[in-house]
């Protein structure tokens, strides 16, 4: 039965694959190959919609893939299967910080795994500059003509709000949205004569 | 006192659908809603939980939240935050489901994700910066900011860096100085 071994198919997935959502991205091509349930220039499709929309693109495309596959019933059984394993761990996982709440090492653990996961944030800022606002990949393909003085530009202006005003995340990313309107206002210009 | 259900569901909805961009960008949103504006959780606690939420098996953004969600109501506030954050990208899905062609060719779409996309630097410096003042407390834990940085810039897997650090607690807890503290 097709709802069975998608179930099983995405809870393997959520089983093995660890860190971001790109992570469930080999299994899915996996996946592709072994059924013929969509193809794989249909999965590049899904990656496309699901990093432009809400939520984490591992469990978009989970969603999406098993609404390709059996419809309404088929989505469902994908994002609640791929979620299953992880839900399993964190009872476990709090249960265990419960009780050993005021130990030493638990207390040292943390103290060490904050700055860790403050570096890596950093390191998604750093990474998120590089793609988005200077393109630059590696030293031999640095050219100043590659700076997006915009994203620059825009990237400036909403660091200077963010010193001014108290922030609520949604107000910069209204504001991102909206600047990307604006600043590519020839693009709505020109969309209708090449129509 | 009793968080309610139903708010922690709505609460959580409200994050799911904000979540663009990226898995990251929940520790902001959490910080937000479930520290800032309502004290239910310290931003010590959240950064744990994404740290422990980078551990476990699957997806980050909602381990992150179960893991809040079980602090807060133990296993149906977990079930409720899941339910809750994938509720809206759910609906999304299902509804561009239809008409995936337009949508990708769609410049316009483009231009809103070029600007969302330099917001999004802005919300991670902001919670590097809050961040920071908690975590990183001394010279030693300077020195791991900076080493996880550089590992992670070049390429090394988060988990790897998470359980080197799991690993630096563990040790440093063993030995008399540090577990004096």
């Amino acid at each position: 039965m097709i709802f069975l071994l998608l179930c099983f198919e995405f809870a393997k997935i959520g089983l093995f694959s660890f860190g971001g959502g790109y992570a469930t991205l080999p299994f899915l091509y996996h996946m592709s190959e072994i059924y013929n349930w969509f193809s794989l220039n249909e999965l590049s499709q899904m990656l496309a919609i699901s990093s432009i929309t809400p939520g984490p693109v591992g469990l978009n495309v989970a969603t999406f893939a098993g609404f390709k596959t059996a419809g309404f019933l088929g989505s469902l059984c994908a994002t609640m299967s791929i979620m299953l394993p992880s839900f399993i761990f964190v009872v476990i996982i709090s249960k265990m910080l419960k009780k050993f709440k005021d130990s030493p090492i638990l207390t040292s653990v943390m103290y060490a795994l904050r700055p860790a996961t403050a570096a890596m944030l950093a390191a998604v800022a750093f990474r998120l500059f590089f793609e988005s606002v200077v393109k630059f990949h590696s030293l031999s393909d640095f050219y100043f003509k590659n700076i997006d003085i915009k994203a620059l530009l825009l990237l400036f202006v909403l660091f200077i709000i963010s010193l001014k005003i108290k922030k609520d995340p949604l107000i910069f990313l209204a504001l991102g949205a909206i600047a990307g309107l604006l600043l590519h206002f020839n693009h709505i210009l020109f969309i209708i004569p090449h129509a | 006192m009793k968080i309610k259900l139903g708010e922690l569901f709505l609460i959580c909805v409200k994050i799911g659908a904000l979540l663009l961009g990226g898995g990251y960008v929940i520790v902001p949103l959490l910080v937000n809603e479930f520290s800032k504006k309502r004290n239910w959780l310290t931003r010590e606690e959240i950064i744990d939980f994404y740290a422990i939420g980078q551990c476990i098996p699957g997806i980050i953004a909602p381990n992150t939240i179960m893991l809040a969600g079980y602090k807060l109501r133990g296993k149906t506030g977990a079930f409720c935050a899941l339910l809750g954050l994938i509720f809206a990208p759910f609906l999304a899905i299902l509804t561009l489901a239809s008409f995936i062609g337009i949508l990708l060719q769609s410049i316009i779409m483009n231009d809103i994700f070029w600007g969302v996309n330099v917001a999004i630097i802005i919300l991670i410096i902001l919670t590097v910066k809050e961040v920071w003042s908690v975590s990183i407390v001394d010279k030693i834990t300077f020195l791991l900011f900076v080493s996880a940085f550089l590992m992670c810039i070049f390429g090394i897997s988060p988990a790897l860096i998470i359980v080197l650090a799991i690993m630096f607690g563990i040790v440093r807890s063993k030995m008399p100085k540090g577990g004096a503290k």
